[in-house]
């Protein structure tokens, strides 16, 4: 049975590869300023110089972080209580419902659902990104660092052009 | 083109980072290589001690759990002993996978694949046994929360309902948290091998390509799992004491018990990572990134921890004095001089006084006196939980009701059993998967650059 | 769990078939035999006396002693499966010992001979009860009047009618008991001219002094006397003094205020210093001039000073009772011993006031007639033997010589329900209904007679042995023929006849409904039916001096019998096995006992098997040191050692009489005659007892407070602030209203669902004062509860699943070394004790259920929980077994079942002794004491069938009901009427571990301490 994914297709652009950190995020900057906005850079660990070039705001994982926290934190009283509730059971004198002890299931499921909810973001939010195809290289995940630009065939040209002068070591055409 | 060399961390020199990152990603996919005779045979010895166990629980099952030791009023032993034993070694491995990452210490990098891939076993391993040792283990699931037929839901005043929240909890965050930061070396993984690994790697890799935006959302949630996993870790085998805690038994009954169980979990953890770690970057040859810095790291923690159990074990009997309780009096003297004396002295000579040798720098970077003292530890901190459920139980209110207990053979094949079941999913993890965290290392190791500085931290 | 329990046996073919049978009357399917099954038809018309889950009860008489108890026995679907004691018969008032009820699982047994059978060669071949009875025919006219019969059974129908056959088949029969009381008798006929054993009125008695008595261990009438001696020593607003001169504290020692080890023999000397000084040298005829305290002090090693004392202390005290006699002090002068008694009490004018002539045991021929047949089977007199309801093989000191003699008789018959060695030495086997299987009555006393009728039918092929004699005398013909009653419940019917008083059928349906006929409980004060005078003592030739023993080992050997098995005759039993020893709190082995002073001079540790030697035998047996025995002695329990007698008994220990000399001409078995050696083997045996640690640690588990503060109605924190060690209050005035607030506020927070409505609150009081140690209530709770016995090695791992214990803490008089014993604290503390005598306290443990219960919240489903009435219950099918119940139950009263016990501990037919309102519990769950909650519902439903209130006493637990002091009583607390809620308020009454604030639901009431007289 074949899965419901959208067919991927594949975007055309301009794949340079660098070996110096400096050189690509400048490349990255310049292709910025020049008003390139579909980059998509690789690199083999998280990099915070390349992220400063890109300027991302901060990812909305914590939201879903949150938003899952509290809800753990809420299901864990919610269950244990109206779960003793549901049939009174007299234990060792203690109330029926008695808080104190709940607070530690109250906890664990916030941490649980928090954490499920975060991972969840996770696959969440790159899966948005998933749907086309961007040309790649094995190396990426060694020792360069890969930068895509999305381009027509008319401008691929300069392109290429300008990504050898900011020091690509390479640079190969996606069609 | 010219390339000016990369700047380095100051810290660099002890890690010894001067391998470039093509360095790191050949040196640890290396590791993955065809293993040795002598792997095969440890994990052989693994599964046979495995069947052990196996064989042993079935037996318990199809007879009841009257083969083990039990002796009333000894309801506990053996078995909850170890179960708390596998759950403390697994907690040094969030330590230093989620605690030491939001303190940013750098040389967690190198170990803490290792030590989370311990955890998760750890943690698969002391869940066998709360299923083990009750009398009808074919039910145990009737301790979760589901619409029964009994119209029953759990008691959740009860310790053990605790438990199997605080556990599962524990196991799904903790794997999950491996399984994560694996992704990108799985990815790297990918990238290098060929023709049906390729395939495999692929597919567990997720569709990992390192993009900007990947990396964007993965290392905020990183952030996020560490700080929950590191509430979660304190509290885990906080719940754990409060098994014991919170009943009235003289012996457990104990405020002391939380903090004193969570350090002593952190220390038979590092203990067991010593006991790990010194063999294993000899076998998979990263010796240069593993190094005696980690190692000394280690035992500074390994120290602190046990100095704490140190003033632990010394407040509990000054507490059982000073309360003037005679029950808890009599509990106490009785660990001391009673019939369990040898047991009780090797768990204070084993962890308070052991530990205690690592004040020297020469044996905290000496590796062979490292791995012997490891080995005191995991035995004495199995004997510290062997001492507080059995030696208190077996002297409690009603003096008549007094008996000891002795260990038999269903004992022992089930304590074998769990370190062959753990061993073997550590050995498969360690040929499997990149046991040294390639990005991490990475991260730390400066990408060259065409101009000197400009480079900006 | 019942899934996996033996009750589910009973498949619904079965059942129809018991409902067949019982529709017939008052028998029913024996479980176990399918060849019964094919004959039986289930019954059309409902028989009114059987209602299917609602018990009949029969009323029976027990045969387990010469006692002669009146017993109830309840009877579910066809099936015994409890005897209780009946309230109206004298001699028990409804209460019963271990023994009788153990009388059960004799009548499952499954050491039961199943059919008759004959010997072939070494074996025994089944064969019909038309050939049995043929070949006993043919027999008994071939020994053509050379037939004689040993039989056990106390006078009754049954007796005459066996002395009357015996006699017209020419022979003549002896009636024998192994532990009887020909010295008592002997004696009575010297000092009164009265061929008598007296009975005593313990109840009556102000002052009792016992020289080796042991009535609290099964002694003339166990449960009568119990119950006196409970009247008497119990505290209610006063209490008897108990003094005992024994070399053994046996159970009836451990419970006397104060014991003098005195020299083993030398307790008939004591006894007439006693005299002497009450009565002066004049008494008796002047013959007591020769026992001066002074002379007798030396003799019996106790100084003298302490007999002039008690002496003068028993005169005072009016009435008071000295007793004597009892197989563990039956030297070769226990007939000088039981006449110094005789004599002590008649100068003490308690002849006809606490001693009761006329209404004592009726004892059969004693040893001189088997010693006068033993002649005869020697002298190739006797040509066939007819052993019936005897063991004289196992009972006798082997050196006495039975078997030898036995095999010299040429056709021997055994009436044995079970293959004991007698049996297995004899020809013909003819096994008899149990007593609970067959029509007989008993005359244990003049002016009681009690009844016995079939209350099931019969488990095996067995029958009548009165039918078998009648049916063989019509095959016999002769002088037999006369025998010509169609049946012996015929023949017991015509013998009442006489009896009837108006219309026989109403009489006799009204004598078995009460179980006999006997003068009304309530008539008679304290004792039986006293028709007692008060005859005046001769002057009888005293010649007490120091017996002699055979041998010239270091120790004099005491055997004794063992509270349960007796004289071997429980040992088929495993309640009575797995039972502890009241005294030892050992199980399932013998042992021997040696006081704790000697021990630690040989060096011998408990649990290390020794060796001892006479010149009669050896045999080798772990050794107990015990603080209760003279150093010169050596005690060991009768009833082990068992060459046969079924699988529980069997190869099961060594027995103490191999080692004893032949009674020679003596007219009693002087069972304390030899001398032994003793020799270390190194070897050592661990213990199967229930013993962890005996002392108390000053925890106050088992309380007591001197007599005059209990006079005074101090409570026990009161008394033990006069005694100047008074516990200081941990909280404030202030922490004390909090908590006060806080626990108001948290019972508020309880009222929800089933809790929101009013309840009884079950609870239980216990008289610590009453209470003497003596285990009826754990065997009853045995029988009530369906608790399996769990054999001597998980006994070993502390696994015995006893939901009531009875535990004995030692009480060093000495403070110092009480101390000191804290300190060790250890786990055989008992063997530190040997310097004065440690004072013994009981006290039955059971769970507590606890308002506060530690073991409820722990469980995480439920299993354990508290019921809206106040118990504390236990789902055993919720129960997954985690056991952290019992470790957080601070009276550690919780069981767990290790093994599958509900598969192994009821071997076939035992299992159908199981209560079916009880679940048989599986393997992996806890348990516990339930209060006998299916009692409690039983009655409850009962009420509101009968449309009202529950009344205080219409039901109790089983433990309360069987016990003989009634130191236990239940009910309920918020009834401010209840007995118990007025027992609870007694100013003795105290809680157990009061600090853990678990709030218990069992209130004890202190023990009473005399203290030392000056």
């Amino acid at each position: 049975m074949r899965l419901p994914i959208p067919k991927r297709k594949t975007v055309p652009g301009v794949l340079a590869s660098f070996e110096h950190i400096d050189a690509a995020t400048d490349a990255i900057r310049d292709l910025r300023a020049r008003g390139h906005r579909d980059l998509t850079v690789y690199v083999s660990h998280p990099n915070h110089e390349i992220e400063d070039a890109m300027g991302h705001s901060s990812s909305p994982v914590r939201l879903f972080t949150l938003i899952g926290g509290l809800t753990g934190c809420a299901a864990g009283f919610g269950m244990t209580i109206w779960m003793s509730r549901d049939w009174p059971v007299l234990v060792g004198g203690k109330p029926i419902a008695s808080i104190p002890p709940y607070v530690v299931i109250a906890f664990e499921l916030t941490i649980l659902i928090g954490a499920l909810s975060t991972l969840f973001a996770v696959a969440l939010l790159s899966l948005l990104k998933a749907g086309r195809k961007i040309a790649y290289d094995p190396r990426f995940s060694d020792d360069r660092i890969g930068v895509f630009v999305a381009a027509r065939a008319g401008d691929a040209g300069a392109l290429e052009q300008s990504l050898r002068a900011a020091g690509a070591v390479e640079v190969t055409r996606a069609a | 083109m010219t390339t000016s060399a990369p700047e380095l961390p100051d810290f660099a020199p002890k890690l010894r980072l001067t391998q470039s990152h093509a360095d790191v990603t050949r040196d640890v996919v290396a590791t993955l290589q065809t293993p040795s005779r002598g792997y095969y045979m440890l994990l052989f010895g693994a599964v046979a001690l495995f069947l052990v166990g196996l064989l042993t629980f079935l037996v318990l099952v199809k007879d009841g759990l009257g083969h083990a030791g039990y002796n009333p009023p000894v309801m506990w032993s053996v078995y909850i002993t170890t179960f708390v034993f596998w759950v403390g070694i697994g907690h040094a491995g969030t330590l230093i996978s989620a605690i030491l990452f939001l303190f940013r210490s750098p040389w967690r990098t190198a170990v803490y694949r290792a030590t989370e891939a311990m955890t998760v076993f750890a943690v698969m391993t002391a869940g066998l046994f709360p299923i083990i040792h009750i009398g009808r283990q074919w039910i145990f699931y009737w301790l979760l929360p589901y619409p029964n037929a009994r119209y029953l839901w759990p008691n959740f005043k009860s310790p053990l309902i605790w438990d199997v929240f605080a556990i599962s909890t524990y196991l799904t965050v903790s794997t999950l948290f491996l399984i994560f930061g694996l992704i990108p070396d799985v990815a790297a993984v990918r990238d290098r091998v060929k023709g049906w690994r390729k395939f495999i790697y692929g597919q567990l890799s997720l569709g990992w390509q390192g993009t900007d935006t990947q990396w964007r959302h993965y290392s905020r949630a990183y952030l996020y799992m560490a700080a929950l996993a590191t509430p979660l870790v304190l509290s885990v085998h906080s719940v754990v004491s409060w098994d014991f805690a919170s009943s009235i038994v003289p012996g457990w009954h104990g405020t002391i018990f939380a903090p004193y169980f969570v350090a002593g979990a952190i220390y038979s953890g590092i203990g067991m990572v010593l006991t790990l770690l010194i063999p294993l970057r000899k076998a998979l040859r990263i010796e240069h990134m593993i190094t005696d810095y980690h190692f000394d790291n280690l035992s500074k923690l390994t120290l602190l921890t046990g100095t704490i159990l140190f003033y632990a074990y010394a407040m509990e009997y000054f507490v059982a004095w000073y309360s003037g309780n005679t029950f808890e009096q009599t509990t106490f003297f009785r660990r001391a001089f009673g019939p369990m004396w040898w047991a009780g002295w090797t768990m204070i000579i084993c962890n308070a006084f052991v530990s205690q040798l690592l004040w020297f720098r020469k044996i905290r970077t000496n590796l062979t006196s490292l791995f012997v003292i490891s080995i005191f530890i995991n035995i004495g901190m199995w004997f510290e939980r062997y001492v507080i459920i059995v030696s208190s139980l077996s002297n409690d209110y009603v003096p008549w009701a007094w008996d000891n207990m002795n260990p038999t053979w269903a004992d022992w094949g089930i304590l074998a059993g769990s370190f062959g079941w753990f061993g073997m999913y550590f050995l498969l993890f360690a040929r499997t998967f990149p046991i040294v965290a390639i990005q991490e290392i990475k991260e730390m190791i400066p990408m060259p650059r065409r101009r000197a500085g400009g480079g900006h931290h | 769990m019942a899934d996996e329990g033996p009750t589910q046996t009973l498949d619904r073919r079965k059942f129809l078939t018991v409902l067949g049978v019982t529709g017939g009357g008052a028998v029913a399917l024996s479980g176990c035999s399918t060849s019964k099954v094919e004959k039986l038809v289930p019954y059309l018309v409902q028989s009114e006396d059987q209602v299917p889950g609602v018990p009949t009860w029969y009323a029976s008489t027990c045969t387990e002693c010469a006692g002669g108890c009146g017993v109830h026995v309840k009877t579910r679907e066809g099936r015994a499966i409890k005897l209780e004691g009946n309230p109206d018969h004298p001699v028990n008032r409804g209460k019963l010992c271990s023994r009788g009820q153990a009388s059960l699982q004799g009548l499952y047994n499954p050491g039961r001979i199943k059919s008759p059978m004959l010997r072939s060669g070494d074996s025994f071949a089944e064969i019909s009860w038309d050939d049995a009875i043929a070949r006993l025919a043919t027999e008994v006219n071939k020994a053509a009047g050379r037939v004689a019969v040993l039989s056990g059974a106390g006078p009754g129908t049954f007796s005459d009618l066996l002395a009357d056959w015996t006699s017209a088949a020419g022979g003549t029969m002896v009636r024998w008991e192994p532990i009887g009381h020909e010295p008592i008798r002997a004696a009575s006929r010297a000092v009164f001219g009265i061929d008598e054993v007296p009975s005593h009125n313990f109840a009556d008695a102000r002052y009792i002094v016992s020289f080796g008595a042991d009535f609290l261990d099964g002694w003339l009438s166990p449960m009568e006397d119990q119950r006196g001696f409970a009247a008497s020593h119990g505290f209610d607003g006063d209490s008897a003094r108990f003094v005992s001169f024994s070399p053994r504290r046996d159970l009836t020692g451990l419970n006397a205020d104060e014991w003098h080890a005195v020299a083993p023999g030398s307790e008939a000397l004591v006894a007439l210093a006693m005299a002497n000084v009450i009565g002066g040298a004049g008494a008796a005829g002047g013959s007591l001039s020769a026992y001066t305290p002074e002379a007798v002090a030396a003799q019996a090693g106790i100084p003298a000073a302490s007999i002039v004392r008690v002496a003068r202390a028993f005169a005072a005290a009016r009435p008071s009772l000295a007793v004597a006699g009892g197989a563990g002090n039956q030297t070769r002068g226990a007939v000088e011993l039981a006449t110094a008694v005789h004599i002590l009490n008649s100068v003490a004018g308690n002849v006809g006031r606490t001693v009761l002539f006329g209404s004592g045991p009726t004892l059969g021929d004693g040893y001189e007639g088997l010693a006068r047949l033993m002649g005869a089977m020697d002298a190739n007199q006797v040509g066939l033997l007819l052993v019936h309801d005897a063991n004289p093989v196992y009972a006798l000191p082997k050196s006495a010589g039975f078997a030898q003699r036995l095999a010299k008789v040429p056709f021997k018959v055994c009436t044995s329900l079970y293959l004991d060695e007698t049996a297995a030495a004899c020809d013909l086997l003819l096994p008899n209904h149990h007593a609970l299987e067959r029509w007989d009555d008993a005359r244990p006393r003049p002016g009681v007679v009690g009844l016995m009728q079939p209350v099931m039918e019969p488990v095996f092929q067995t029958r009548h042995t009165g039918d078998v004699l009648l049916q063989a005398s019509q095959k016999a013909g002769g002088a037999l023929a006369r025998f010509s009653a169609p049946s012996y419940e015929t023949h017991l019917k015509d013998a009442w006849r006489s009896r009837a008083t108006g219309d026989f059928d109403t009489f006799w349906i009204e004598a078995l409904a009460r179980g006999g006929i006997y003068p009304d409980a309530s008539a008679d004060g304290g004792s039986a039916a006293a028709t007692a005078s008060a005859p005046a003592a001769g002057t009888p030739a005293l010649t007490a001096a120091l017996p002699a023993f055979d041998g010239d080992g270091e120790f004099v050997l005491a055997p004794y019998p063992h509270p349960f098995l007796h004289d071997g005759r429980g040992s088929n039993r495993p309640w009575l096995l797995e039972n502890p020893d009241p005294v030892t709190k050992l199980t399932w082995h013998s042992w021997i006992e040696l006081s704790t002073a000697t021990a630690e001079r040989l060096d011998i540790r408990r649990g290390e098997i020794v060796r001892l030697i006479s010149p009669h035998g050896e045999l080798e047996a772990p050794a107990f040191p015990y603080p209760g025995l003279h150093d010169d002695v050596i005690a060991a329990p009768l009833g082990f050692g068992h060459t046969q007698y079924g699988q529980f008994a069997k190869d099961r220990g060594t027995n103490p009489l191999d080692l004893v000399g032949p009674p020679g001409n003596a007219t009693f078995i002087p069972y304390v005659s030899t001398r032994v050696r003793l020799e270390k083997t190194g070897r050592f045996k661990e213990l199967a007892t229930t013993e962890g640690n005996p002392r108390q640690l000053g925890r106050g588990i088992a309380e007591a407070m001197p007599l005059d503060a209990a006079r005074r109605g101090l409570t026990v924190r009161q008394a033990y602030i006069e005694a100047g060690h008074g516990k200081h209050e941990i909280n404030t005035e202030l922490e004390m209203e909090a908590i006060q607030g806080w626990r108001d506020e948290t019972i508020e927070a309880r009222k929800l669902g089933n809790y929101a409505t009013e309840h009884p609150a079950w609870g239980m009081a216990i008289d610590l004062s009453r209470c003497t140690g003596c285990s009826a209530c754990v065997t009853a709770c045995y029988a009530e509860n369906n608790i399996p016995t769990v054999g001597e090695d998980d006994v070993i791992r502390g696994r015995e699943m006893t939901w009531i214990r009875i535990e004995r803490y030692w009480e060093d008089p000495a403070p110092a070394a009480h101390g000191a014993l804290d300190e060790a604290g250890g786990e055989h503390a008992a063997e530190g004790v040997t310097h004065g005598h440690p004072e013994a306290r009981f006290i039955p443990m059971l769970c507590q259920h606890c308002e506060n219960a530690p073991c409820e919240p722990v469980c995480p489903v439920y299993a354990a929980y508290h019921t809206a009435d106040g118990l504390n219950g236990q789902v055993y099918n919720r129960c997954v077994g985690t056991r952290y119940c019992s470790n957080n139950c601070p009276y550690k009263v919780r069981y767990f079942n290790w093994y599958k016990y509900n598969e192994r501990s009821w071997p076939e037919p035992l299992h159908l002794q199981l209560n079916p309102d009880v679940t048989v519990r599986g393997r992996g769950v806890m348990e516990k004491c339930t209060f006998c909650v299916q009692r409690i519902r039983g009655a409850q439903h009962q009420a509101r069938v009968e449309n009202r209130a529950l009344r205080d006493g219409e039901f109790t637990t089983a433990c309360a009901q069987a016990c003989p002091s009634d130191a236990i009583v239940f009910g309920d607390m918020r009834d401010p009427d209840s007995r118990v809620a007025q027992i609870r308020s007694n100013p003795r009454g105290y809680h157990v571990l009061e600090d853990t604030n678990v709030r218990p639901a069992v209130t004890y009431l202190a023990k009473v301490l005399h203290p030392a007289e000056a």
